[in-house]
Order: structure tokens, then C-alpha cells, then sequence
């Protein structure tokens, strides 16, 4: 095995990206004007948390190398980039700015001309950059009388709307049934907030066959439809099909991913792989800044691979994070795998086994899209039936080879939880190690990062008989 | 209240028994949005599941977790210790997250041998309605292979006038409500509500003719402080309505899953009968969990209080309940703008916290001047 230490070389490829991310920072000052700028932050003050942005970079690329160290920062530049470029349609084209629930892809919209603007983003961005970023908004949500127990991920869109900190559009908000009761209800009050009618898409609970598909597909048209009646924006269908031939692309360079990370030990893992995914899927599918992000996360899998560099060093367990992210904790894997040799290689987010869209007429296209949606990650687990949720588990960890399963107990993912009696016999039966990590997605307050770390610690202590590979991390994690 | 004892205190009554000795199938359902007339042919008769009396949900939290709403989670429970083993199919939705995982968890535990889930849309347009209609289509050949009941057209169309039968007779009852002094309480009401959904159709339209032969010989109940209207979810314990009545309220309206607003509506037998069924399944339940329909949702009340003569509402959601949690933060608030005074209570499946309840629902009353 190659050595892999950090060394000058990684040294100098956190500072090459660290300036990097300052650079599209200070060209979006200079775009948008110094005095503008201190305007928008006094009126949307997390912004000021996205500065922290280069806080994450070192989180995640401490004690990391080599080409996993370089595609780690490439996933973290590109975000930032994309932030950038989401900030400047919030104050340059606010006339054609379409808010929408996170589970909505936005491809159509792109194809429409229209700038969409995921309403929960923030909630999962801020908490990556500041743990306690997303709290004020949770809380203003808390007050306005929506219950607590309700996941807090929509809570902060919530909060954010209630706080009028989200940019302002007059076009009409499109949402869904997905991926929660908790999401779709909360649209009762962000639409009687905003003032605005909203489109409501509809992904039956029943949806592989052919008669799902059809019935999606209407939802789709009437959408279009909807929107062309009450927005500026007009379908383009050259567009699309531009669009989601760059999508299709993305998921070619994903699928070699997935197929070079089933060697053991991997040549990538963590973040390159899911973090990737869950940003530019979901915001910005079909740029071409993001098939960059993929087509060089491709070659640097590829090279390590060919070179016989795993991404982390002493891998040691293979692991998949079901659930949503320890988003407040993001750095978990570069601690478990400093501490364990945990390595991770796919996440429930990223997990989509409708791969690509025929091109070819406006029809199939929106039958692509259709699929994707309803089959698309988390909708998949949590609209559908049990097996949707169970099946995958146990096949990404047959696939991926994996010797543990975590599930990320979000407290807010109901029924997630109302699956873990389920998933923990089954995992017995199967002779699988389960760890169901209690945290909160968005809130640290619930579970702060020692809690996750101490959770860790019991399972790969007491159920994995795992030795400590470095002691003296502890020292680095306040408790 | 004669009339309904030991009928609602444990899962197997003695209508059902009766019923069962006869050679009568019941099938239990979770949802509102389950269509009693399809479960009503044959010698099939519908029974609404509930827990009654329920202790504890130790090994139902083991399953369901304790995050999920407790009415789920004493199914389960109940489910777990076969007090429903007298179902002879199960009959659910997927309404709500937690009632869909209820039905995971069943199947998972003890599948029964007849166990169907209807997938009925988020919307009620046009699309919905095509969509449900062939949920119903494929509902309709399940129970027609399994129970070897005749289920075409005719059949539907016998079970649909015997529904609106039951359903005239009930609602003919629920409206003196709406005069000043109604004859009974809310309290009697909710009892004959559910004992609707509990027994036989047959055995529970005889109950009802017998509650309305009692009424002609009653004084109207005058003595009451304000009139009540209770919104939300679930709830099919009648000591809620009664603790609620004691501090001198009047429940003359229940717009809730088990209650009668708009559950009492009758289906069209003008019209092929699946259609029919389809567009009562909407238009006689109102959850929140139908997306883009808040604005009706409130006008409803809004003409509910109007014709019940309401003074306040009493707006209960089950702890974890995500689509009435989420609802009733911009409920409350357009109701309060609206000049109507609204007490939101959290509760929990099983009655708890009596002393509470009367306190909050005492000095509601008090705010409202009366």
C-alpha cells in the first residue's frame, strides 16, 4: 500500500482551494456592490455564516490525502461556487427566482428559464458550517405554535420563511407529497405566510408500475402547465433535453464511482461521494459545473484506484450512513475513520437506482424524470412501502461489501424510526451490526457531536471489538 | 347512554360476537378514508379499529418507536396481544406516515392472510379521482377473491342505498344539534358515532332508531354555558367529549375522523357505483393530509360554525400527528383573524391528564365570556 500522509503537497492543495473559495466570494461582493452586499446581510444574516465556508474545508480535510484530500475540496469549492451563484439569482433575477420543496427536482424549472431556490438548502448547508447556525430559525418556528417533535430540517425552512429570510418572489412556490407528512403539511403555513399560491405534485405510495409512472407524468404536464399560466416561464424543450443529457452524464461518471468504490479498501469515499451528490442532484443537476465536480471525482477515483491508493488509509470497516447526514457533525467520517478506520461509501441520499433519461422526445423525458422522482433517494424510503426502505439497506450492503450497517437516527424522520424495531431484528437475523445513532439533523441542542462520538464509541467498543487507532484524536474534540 | 354499554370498552363487543355466531366475517380498518360500504356486502360488516383501554405501548415502542402517534402505536399494541384476532382481514391506507407503518409493521409481525392497503392520492382532481377509482377497482377484486363475495355492480349498489340508510338516520340525528336546545348531548353522540363504526351496520341502525325513539319522550338540554365545536384528528374515546361537557360546554359539532362532520354524507346511486364511492371517499373526510386544500378546509369549519351555531372551537391533534400538528399552527391563526376563539390541546391517544383538560377547557369558556 502507498504511503498516504498529509504532506506539504496536501498542505498546499487546502490553500490553492481555500483561495479559491475566496475568490468567488469576493467576486460576488464586487458583482453584486460592497454597499448592497452589507444590506442583503443585515437582511438575510446567515449569510455571514456561508463565510465559514473555508472552516468546513479544513474540517474535512484534515488528515486526509492525496486525491481523496483534492476531491474532498473540489466538493466543498463547487458548493461554494453554487452558493454563489444561488445568492446572485436571489438578488439580480428575483423576477424569475421559483421556490421550491428540496424533494422537487429542478431540472424542469432550469428548463422553463426559471432560477430555482430549494427552500430547505439552508437547512443543510448552515448546520455543515455552523452547527448552531439553523437554532434562531427552529426556534421562531417552535413559537409560531409548530409542533416540536416535527423534523427540524423543515423547521428551519419554516422558521426562515416566518423570519422573512428567504429572498422574495412573487412566482408561485411548487412542492409535494414528498418526503414526509411533516414537509408536505408544513407548505400550509409557508404558503399563508408568503402569500402565494403554490403547485402540490403527488407521487402515489404504490409507484412501480406503469400506472404510477402515467399518473406522475400528468402531474408533471399540469405543473408545466401551471406554471406557464402563472410564472414567466416558458418550457423549452431543448432546454431539458440539454439539461438531462448533462444529468445523464452525472450519473455515468457516479456509476463508475459506485462500481471502483466496491474495492476494498476504496479508492474514494466519504463526502466526494454523497456530499456530491446530496448538492448538486438536488440544486443543480445537468450544469455544467457540476458534471465538472463528477467527471473530475471520476478521474481521481479512477487514478487511486489504478494506483492502489485507498482513499482512507488503514481501512478498516466499511460502512454505509442510512438516513440523512449528521449535518451539525459533518466531519463525522473524518473523525471515525481517524479513530476506527470507518470508511464510508454511500448514504441513503445518494442511493438512486432509476439511473438515466431517454432524451429523445418530451415524453420520454418527463417518463425519465418521472421515475427518477419517484424512485429518486429518501422518496423511495420514505413514501413507499417497508421493502423500498429494507431492500436497499441490505443491498448496498451486499454490494458495497460493507461490514456494519449506521442508521442516522434522525429524531424528526418518524418513520424511519417506526422501521428501527424492524431493521434491528432483521439485522440480527442476518448477522449484521446495526448502530442507530439518536441525533437531530439540524439541531444540535438534541445531540451535540460528543454524544455522536460517544455512540460511536459503544458500538465499535463493545459491538464491532474495534481497537482505537488514534488515541490522541480525543484530545482535538471539546467535551 | 343505556344503549351503548359495553359496546365501546373493548375491541370485540357483543354486536360482534352476535354477528361472528351468525357467520358474519368483520374487517377491521384504520382510516376515514377506508370506504365502510365496500366492507358492508355479504356477509362481510366493517369494524373501525380502536384500543380501548389501552395500558401501555412497551411492545408496540419496541416496533413503532415512542415517536409515532400513540393511536398507531396502541393498534399495534393491541394488534401484538390479539385482542383483533377476531378480524377476519384488515383494511388500511396509506393516509399518514404512521398509519403506513403500522400496516409495515403488521405485515412484518403477523400477517394476516387478507391484509390490503388502499393508496389514496394527496389531491382529489380529476387525476386523483381516476387514480382512487382504480385503487377501488383493485380493492373490490382483493375481497371478491378472498371472501368469495359477490362484488359487481348490483351488490355495490345494494350496500350503497343500505349505507345511506344508516347514514340518513344518523345524520337526521346529528342535525337537531343544530337547534338551540338539542335533546342529547355531544357526549351521546360521539357514543352513537362510533358505536356506528364499531357494530354491524344492521345491529347499528337499530341502536340508532331506538336513540331516536328515546328522544321524543326528552326535554332539550338548555342548561349549558357555550357550544362546541371539536376539530382535529383521531378521537374515539367519549370521555373526551364528556370532559368537555362537564365544565359547561355543549359539543354540538365533531368535525374529527370519527366524528360526523362531513363523515355524514351520502353516496350518489345515480351514477356507476365505483365513481360514486370515489367521490365520497373525498368529499366525506376532511384531513389535512390532502395537499392544496387548506383554504376549503377552513371554509368548511367556517360553515360548520355557522350552521351549529358555534361560539369556540376545540382543536385536538394526537402528540406526533404531523399533518394535523403542521395544520393547526395556521389553523389557529386564521380561525383567531376570524374572530373565532380556538383552544388547541395536544393529547394522547389514551385518555390522560383529565384534570388538566377540564381546567384548560374551564377557563376557555371563561375567555369567551360565557
Amino acid at each position: 500500500m502507498a504511503k498516504i500522509k498529509p504532506g506539504l503537497k496536501d498542505s498546499l492543495v487546502f490553500t490553492q482551494y481555500s483561495v479559491l473559495i475566496w475568490y468567488y466570494i469576493v467576486k460576488l461582493v464586487i458583482r453584486h456592490g460592497p454597499y448592497d452586499m452589507v444590506r442583503d446581510i443585515i437582511r438575510y444574516p446567515w449569510i455571514l455564516d456561508l463565510l465559514k465556508v473555508n472552516g468546513l474545508l479544513y474540517r474535512l480535510t484534515r488528515d486526509r490525502s492525496g486525491e481523496y484530500r483534492k476531491a474532498v475540496s473540489l466538493t466543498v469549492l463547487t458548493i461554494a461556487r453554487q452558493i454563489a451563484e444561488l445568492l446572485e439569482r436571489a438578488f439580480h433575477e428575483s423576477d424569475k427566482l421559483i421556490l421550491h420543496e428540496d424533494l422537487v427536482p429542478p431540472e424542469i424549472f432550469y428548463a422553463m428559464g426559471l432560477k430555482p431556490w430549494t427552500i430547505e438548502a439552508m437547512g443543510l448547508v448552515i448546520p455543515m458550517l455552523e452547527p448552531r447556525g439553523m437554532e434562531r430559525y427552529i426556534d421562531a418556528c417552535e413559537n409560531e405554535g409548530f409542533p416540536a417533535d416535527i423534523c427540524s430540517f423543515v423547521k428551519s425552512a419554516v422558521g426562515m420563511i416566518l423570519e422573512e429570510h428567504l429572498p422574495p418572489t412573487s412566482i408561485p412556490i411548487v412542492t409535494s407529497n414528498m418526503p414526509c407528512d411533516g414537509g408536505m403539511s408544513s407548505y400550509s403555513i409557508i404558503t399563508k405566510k408568503r402569500k402565494i399560491p403554490a403547485y402540490f405534485l403527488d407521487v402515489p405510495y404504490q409507484f412501480h408500475d406503469e400506472r404510477a409512472v402515467e399518473y406522475f407524468v400528468g402531474e408533471l404536464k399540469e405543473m408545466i402547465a401551471w406554471l406557464e399560466k402563472n410564472s414567466p416561464g416558458k418550457m423549452d424543450w431543448d432546454s431539458l433535453r440539454d439539461r438531462l443529457q448533462k444529468r445523464n452524464r452525472m450519473v455515468e461518471m457516479e456509476m463508475e464511482m459506485w462500481e471502483m468504490i466496491r474495492q476494498k479498501p476504496a479508492p474514494m469515499a466519504a463526502e466526494p461521494i454523497y456530499l456530491s451528490h446530496l448538492w448538486a442532484y438536488n440544486n443543480f443537476p445537468g450544469s455544467s459545473i457540476s458534471v465538472e465536480l463528477f467527471e473530475k471525482l471520476a478521474q481521481m477515483t479512477r487514478k487511486n484506484m489504478e494506483m492502489g491508493i485507498p482513499a482512507v488509509r488503514n481501512e478498516k470497516y466499511r460502512t454505509l450512513l442510512w438516513n440523512p447526514p449528521t449535518a451539525h457533525f459533518f466531519d463525522l467520517f473524518v473523525w471515525a475513520e481517524k479513530a476506527y478506520g470507518v470508511t464510508c461509501l454511500m448514504d441513503m441520499l445518494s442511493y438512486n437506482r432509476q439511473p438515466l433519461i431517454d432524451t429523445s422526445s418530451p415524453e420520454t423525458m418527463l417518463n425519465g424524470l418521472a421515475r427518477n422522482i419517484m424512485d429518486g433517494p429518501m422518496v423511495r424510503h420514505t413514501r413507499g412501502p417497508a421493502e423500498n426502505y429494507l431492500d436497499d439497506i441490505f443491498r448496498i450492503y451486499k454490494t458495497f461489501h460493507l461490514d456494519m450497517i449506521w442508521v442516522a437516527g434522525h429524531i424528526g424522520c418518524k418513520n424511519s424510526w417506526a422501521l428501527s424495531g424492524v431493521l434491528r431484528e432483521m439485522c440480527r437475523d442476518k448477522g449484521i451490526p446495526l448502530l442507530i445513532i439518536e441525533y437531530d439533523l439540524c439541531d444540535p441542542r438534541i445531540t451535540a457531536r460528543e454524544g455522536i462520538i460517544r455512540q460511536v464509541e459503544t458500538f465499535m467498543d463493545n459491538v464491532m471489538k474495534a481497537p482505537r487507532l488514534n488515541q490522541s484524536i480525543m484530545k482535538r474534540i471539546p467535551v | 347512554m343505556r344503549l351503548f354499554e359495553n359496546l365501546l370498552n373493548i375491541p370485540q363487543n357483543h354486536l360482534i360476537e352476535q354477528a361472528i355466531k351468525e357467520g358474519y366475517i368483520p374487517i377491521g380498518y384504520t382510516c376515514s378514508y377506508v370506504p365502510e360500504v365496500m366492507l358492508s356486502i355479504g356477509k362481510l360488516f366493517p369494524v373501525r379499529v380502536r384500543a380501548p383501554g389501552v395500558a401501555g405501548t412497551e411492545i408496540a415502542d419496541t416496533y413503532l418507536s415512542s415517536v409515532i402517534c400513540s393511536y398507531a402505536r396502541s393498534s399495534l399494541e393491541f394488534f401484538m396481544e390479539g385482542h383483533y384476532d377476531f378480524f377476519g382481514g384488515w383494511v388500511f391506507t396509506a393516509s399518514c406516515d404512521h398509519l403506513r407503518r403500522l400496516y409495515d409493521n403488521m405485515v412484518y409481525l403477523k400477517k394476516h392472510p387478507f391484509m390490503h392497503i388502499l393508496d389514496v392520492p394527496h389531491k382529489s382532481g380529476k387525476a386523483g379521482k381516476k387514480w382512487l377509482k382504480e385503487e377501488l377497482d383493485i380493492f373490490r377484486n382483493a375481497i371478491a377473491d378472498h371472501f368469495g363475495v359477490n362484488m359487481d355492480d348490483t351488490a355495490l349498489g345494494v350496500a350503497i342505498t343500505e349505507y345511506n340508510g344508516l347514514v340518513a338516520l344518523l345524520k337526521d340525528i346529528g342535525d337537531m344539534r343544530k337547534c338551540p336546545d338539542p335533546p342529547f348531548t355531544g357526549t351521546e353522540f360521539h357514543h352513537l358515532m362510533l358505536a356506528s363504526m364499531i357494530a354491524p351496520p344492521k345491529a347499528a341502525a337499530v341502536l340508532a332508531k331506538q336513540f331516536r325513539e328515546e328522544l321524543a319522550n326528552r326535554k332539550n338540554i338548555q342548561k349549558y354555558r357555550a357550544r362546541m365545536m371539536v376539530v382535529g384528528g383521531n378521537l374515539d374515546d367519549p370521555t373526551y367529549t364528556s370532559i368537555i361537557e362537564s365544565q359547561g360546554g355543549l359539543v354540538v359539532a365533531d368535525r374529527y375522523c370519527t366524528g360526523s362532520i362531513p363523515h355524514l354524507t351520502t353516496i350518489s346511486n345515480n351514477r356507476d357505483p365505483l365513481s360514486a364511492i370515489t367521490e365520497h371517499t373525498f368529499a366525506r373526510t376532511d384531513c389535512p393530509r390532502m395537499m392544496a386544500d387548506f383554504d376549503g378546509r377552513i371554509k368548511r369549519i367556517m360553515d360548520a360554525i355557522r350552521d351549529y351555531h358555534v361560539d369556540g372551537i376545540v382543536l385536538e391533534a394526537i402528540k406526533f400527528c404531523d399533518t394535523w400538528g403542521a395544520e393547526s399552527s395556521p389553523l389557529v391563526s386564521t380561525l383567531r383573524e376570524a374572530g373565532v376563539p380556538v383552544l388547541r390541546i395536544e393529547r394522547e391517544y389514551h385518555l390522560g391528564g383529565e384534570g388538566q383538560l377540564k381546567t384548560r377547557v374551564q377557563a376557555f369558556i371563561e375567555s369567551m365570556g360565557k
